[in-house]
């Protein structure tokens, strides 16, 4: 059972934390197996020695198949899993045909069993006991880390989280290795358990199966849920071992799969949770308020964000970036310099020249294709410029990846919002605080992210997951989640679209609220009223060119403008 | 490495025709699924089997003919493939959650099969049976013929019906743009229904091969899996002629690593040409 | 012949549309304009049943349409144009027009359809079998447009027909549209380009922030100092 344990918990550390199911753990298991196996059954090298050997060994098959898999794109869901799995079979190939095996199977009768324990299956539920609290405690440590907050984010949304500065592929691999270690180790006591391993017995597709189904029956979001369903499951199967009764078994532990995720696609921790956090979700509109603390939170966010704004704790306020701006007001901040861009022959961006200056609201405009939202997803690193060059505060950005970018000090929202579906809203916002430019640790940006919520007047939804925020509140949670990074530099992508009058005129209060505390705005809108409200200065895209800059009423009131917006009939 | 022989190279490359007509033919009904249905299918392998003990039951047991059988698996395992559909759009089930499901009905019909035919090995002693042709210096058996044609019919009449029927352009404009396939008066959940039957009816059909070539044991299930994965991406989601086209390129590699290099080499083909190819083309799916 | 009473559509992040009734008469070239942003694309596609309305109704020959599920809207005789076009690009140019014929209808008179649009786009009978994706914007959108028209429409929904085209192909684009409108064929449009949108138009509506702010002939409109402060953020001459 602890085997299972180790298996289900280790699997998840990867595939449940970051979302890239694995079918290869037979693979990295099966690698411990046989790198015991052989360095104890045929060199004779003392048991103990070999776990650390075979967690190397399979951390770094792991980390090399996450280096090569990882690079490539597209390689995520479904696919990442069939690729796992065909290594399994191109392992086991390789193995059986091979010295490693050679095909008869290799055993380990010889091999001494370490005394932990007075008997011999004592010192092997010790040596299993260990491992699995190991195990859990590893698992438990990292959602509480850096690591695991960047690989719940990857699981969510992957682009978003290398966007907002987690470094995704170093997180990847890490949590690769880290997982396949453990199954290594784990394999290497297997080996000794059964004293007798062949590659047919290793490398098969029920030990990643049962994994799988163990940790999706617990729920793969919660460290111990792996655990929970791996302790289901063996206990069914035991108590199932009857020669007639394993058929039994095997035809419940399919019903419980098919239950399991038609009625509970989160696992039973998943559904536990939910029903935790629907509580505070009913009353939402009035500012419920789950903890006491916040009282006065809960005013704020019932009467908007406009009086939330006088409320903000002075230290709100990145400091840094407000001494910055009195340094430099005025100077440019972001140059961008003959930007180009192409999808398939289409030219989004075609030469683009603009300069955002410290301290300033920028309105970026044009007509619907004059490539808007291209810029920003070039700047903020979502896409890679074709040419051109990006200077922000001295140092080049292009080719830079994205989450190099967020920690140099850009920020950015999404047109249509990309909150972190599954963590709650306050972890949404504190992870731009550990991985922005702000760079805090985990205390700090919990308190950094409470009172940027308070700022965009979501005080006391910090519980809450993204789901249950009204759109108007998760546009305000994007806004937040900008702010949590204290960027120097924030690019805001049509956040008033879809919201009702009265909540534009919030928004744009919030909006020269961030502004007055030093924070250089760019941002690309079109509703009118808000941008001549907001703006100090306007640049207006066409065809992928800048078409005209200058003070908002004077470049509207040019002819050229008119009739990029109007058509060149009548204008 | 001995010297092949050219009798010998022609007679593997044969078999591997043969048998990946067989990797195609499942191939045929999980690739449609994936491409078109966004469902990741284990269960048709599963239905496969059960369709293959039925035949067996009908045939040694009741006496029918194996091929007659088909009038009565078709239409049983075209419900089966609708009514797992309808329960996966019934609940909203992720392609991922799919997998999932689609493995725990597996198991549980691999325990019936268990149930109902133990886990010895059956095999259905049919007229077809032994049965083989000498064409030049190459034996040609009967049943593997038999799959080989059954696998080309089904696999050019559906591509045709993709192309040339009302129903197939429906489907194929679902698979890529839903919701405007609906402006224009096309129902999905009706069409995807028909499309699961067809599957269903897929893998009946296919199980019914199974029947006339194989030594049919319930834990046989899984080891088709990884081989008809690898055919099915290799010829590419949701095509018609993919399937078997991959299936073929991996039977006949596979074969003649078997013939020249050693049987228990044979994975290693299928399996590398699967990685290979979802490291350099992932876009293909 | 089409009728909206104070439709209210959420739609996730698009545009959100808060109370907008207006009327499509037979046979009328309607057109609507107003800012990126403002729903326009929200409202084209609720009417072609593509978005849930939240609340209000879509009245099309005197049917209530708002509860019926998308795949119903065609054979009422509402056919779109969508935003971007959205062929099946790895399907063919005929069978993309097949497709659009795809209602019992309209299959009748599939081949007098086809003829049709062939004759509307002559350069559409020489693509007919290239696959979609592979061909140019402009021909792509003829194609979209001759995949609406394959519906036998009574209602054409076009949502940015002009969008990225060069601005000859926009005027022989706009010249079928007017064309398939003196046919008989009612036709919303959707535009950017106001000017040459107004200057087809039989009547226009200007829509701003999800709501319709001024409405009239299109040549009163387009004078209208609210559709320049709508666009531009200024009002002439103040």
């Amino acid at each position: 059972m602890f085997h299972w344990i180790v298996l289900a918990t280790s699997w998840n550390i990867l595939s449940g934390y970051s979302g890239y199911f694995s079918f290869g753990h037979g693979a990295f298991f099966g690698a411990g197996v046989y790198t015991t196996a052989v360095l104890a059954g045929s060199y004779g090298m003392p048991f103990l020695w070999t776990l650390p050997v075979a967690a190397i060994v399979a951390a770094a098959l792991g980390a090399g198949l996450g280096a090569v898999a990882f690079r490539v794109r597209n390689v995520r869901g479904e696919l990442f899993a069939l690729l796992t799995l065909a290594v399994t079979f191109v392992l086991a190939t390789i193995v059986l045909n091979t010295p490693i095996d050679g095909g008869p199977g290799v055993y380990l009768s010889a091999v001494a069993v370490p005394v932990l324990a007075p008997s011999e299956s004592g010192s092997f539920y010790m040596m299993a006991l260990l491992l699995a609290v190991g195990t859990l405690v590893v698992a438990y440590a990292i959602p509480k880390s850096r690591l695991g907050l960047g690989l719940y984010a990857i699981h969510d949304d992957e682009d978003a989280a290398e966007v907002m500065g987690v470094p995704t592929y170093r997180y990847k691999l890490i949590a690769f290795a880290i997982s396949c270690a453990r199954a290594g180790v784990a394999g290497g006591i297997q080996s000794l358990f059964v004293s007798y391993v062949t590659a047919g017995s290793t490398f098969n597709i029920t030990v990643p199966l049962t994994v799988i189904l163990m940790s999706v029956l617990g729920g793969t979001r919660h460290w111990a849920g792996p655990a929970l369903g791996a302790t289901a499951i063996t206990l069914l199967l035991y108590a199932s071992t009857a020669a007639d009764q394993a058929m039994m078994g095997k035809a419940a532990t399919g019903a419980i799969l098919v239950a399991a995720v038609l009625f509970m696609p989160n696992g039973i921790l998943g559904v536990r949770r939910r029903g935790i956090s629907a509580q505070p979700a009913v009353p939402l509109p009035s500012g419920a308020v789950p903890h006491a603390e916040r009282v006065e939170a809960s005013d704020e966010t019932r009467d908007g964000a406009r009086d939330a704004m006088r409320s903000v704790p002075p230290d709100a306020v990145p400091a840094a970036a407000r001494t910055a701006t009195a340094r430099r007001a005025g100077e440019t901040l972001l140059s961008v310099r003959g930007l180009h861009k192409s999808f398939k022959g289409v030219r989004a961006l075609d030469g683009v020249d603009l300069d955002v200056r410290e301290g300033e609201i920028l309105g970026v405009l044009g007509p619907n294709g004059s490539g808007k939202s291209t810029l920003i997803n070039v700047v903020s690193g979502h896409y890679r410029a074709d040419a051109g060059s990006l200077r922000f505060a001295g140092g080049e950005l292009a080719g830079l990846p994205a989450h190099r970018i967020a920690r140099a000090g850009i920020a950015r929202t999404y047109q249509i919002p990309r909150p972190f579906p599954k963590l709650p809203v306050r972890d949404n916002v504190a992870l731009t605080a550990m991985f922005g430019a702000a760079a805090l640790d985990r205390a700090d940006a919990n308190a950094a992210a409470d009172r940027c919520l308070e700022f965009a007047g979501l005080g006391g939804q910090g519980q809450l997951r993204p789901g249950e925020l009204t759109l108007h509140q998760t546009k305000f949670l994007e806004l937040a989640r900008a702010l949590a990074a204290r960027p120097r530099l924030m690019m805001l992508d049509e956040v008033l679209s879809g919201l009702t009058p009265t909540e534009i005129d919030g928004a744009v209060e919030l909006i020269r609220g961030i502004r007055d505390q030093g924070t250089t705005i760019m941002f690309v809108e079109h509703v009118m009223r808000a941008i001549t409200a907001l703006s100090d200065r306007i640049v207006v895209l066409d065809q992928g060119r800048v078409l005209a800059q200058g003070e908002a009423s004077e470049v509207m009131a040019r002819r050229d403008v008119a009739v990029a917006y109007l058509g060149a009939a009548h204008a | 490495m001995t010297f092949p022989s050219g009798t010998l190279l022609a007679q593997s490359a044969l078999s591997g025709v043969f048998i990946g007509s067989l990797y195609g033919l499942l191939g045929l009904g999980v690739g449609l699924a994936w491409g078109l249905l966004h469902v990741i299918n284990l269960a048709h392998f599963a239905f496969a089997f059960l369709a293959a003990y039925l035949c067996y039951q009908l045939a040694s047991v009741g006496g029918m003919d194996p091929l007659l059988t088909l009038a009565l698996i078709v239409p049983l395992f075209a419900a089966l493939g609708a009514a797992l559909q309808w329960v996966l759009e019934r609940f909203d089930v992720s392609p991922l959650n799919s997998l999932l499901a689609t493995f725990g009905i597996a198991a549980i019909i691999e325990a019936g099969i268990q149930w109902e035919w133990t886990a010895d090995f059956r095999k259905l002693e049919s007229v077809y049976a032994g049965r083989t042709f000498k064409v030049g210096v190459l034996f040609v058996p009967l049943p593997e013929l038999l799959t080989l044609l059954l696998s080309l019919i089904l696999a050019f009449g559906i591509w045709a019906a993709m192309r040339y029927t009302n129903l197939g352009r429906a489907l194929r404009a679902l698979a890529e743009d839903a919701p405007i396939a609906a402006a224009f008066g096309i129902n999905r959940r009706a069409h995807a229904l028909v499309l699961a039957g067809v599957c269903g009816a897929l893998a009946g059909i296919a199980g019914v091969c199974l029947a006339l070539t194989y030594t049919l044991t319930p834990s046989q299930i899984y080891a088709w899996v990884g081989v008809v994965f690898a055919a099915v991406m290799l010829g590419g989601l949701g095509s018609a002629l993919g399937p078997l086209t991959g299936g073929i390129v991996i039977g006949v590699s596979e074969a003649v690593t078997m013939a020249f290099v050693s049987p228990s080499w044979a994975p290693i083909v299928s399996f590398s040409l699967l990685i290979g190819l979802l490291l350099l083309k992932p876009e293909r799916s | 012949m089409l009728e909206l009473r104070d439709l209210r559509v959420e739609y996730g992040a698009a545009p959100a549309l808060w109370g907008v009734s207006l009327a499509i008469p037979e046979r009328k070239l309607v057109c609507i304009v107003g800012p990126n942003g403002a729903g326009k694309t929200t409202l084209i596609n609720a009417i072609a049943g593509l978005h849930r309305a939240k609340s209000g109704r879509i009245v099309m020959d005197g049917t209530d349409m708002t509860s019926l599920p998308s795949h119903r809207y065609c054979s009422a005789g509402i056919a779109i144009v969508p935003e971007g076009r959205r062929l099946f690009t790895r399907m063919s140019v005929r069978e993309n027009l097949e497709v659009g014929s795809y209602t019992r209808a309209a299959r009748k008179d599939r081949d007098r359809s086809l003829d049709y649009i062939c004759t509307l786009f002559p350069a559409v009978r020489d693509k007919l079998d290239s696959v979609a994706g592979s061909l140019s914007g402009g021909q792509q959108q003829m194609v979209a447009i001759g995949r609406a028209l394959m519906a036998r429409p009574r209602l054409l929904l076009l949502d940015e027909p002009s969008l990225g085209l060069s601005p000859l192909i926009v005027q022989a684009m706009f010249g079928a549209i007017r064309e398939v409108n003196a046919a008989g064929t009612a036709v919303l449009l959707v535009e950017q380009n106001v000017a040459n949108a107004l200057e087809i138009a039989d009547f226009a509506y200007l829509l701003e922030e999800g709501r319709i702010v001024a409405e009239g002939a299109p040549n009163v409109l387009f004078n209208n100092p609210e559709l320049r402060r709508a666009y531009l953020g200024i009002v002439p001459g103040h």
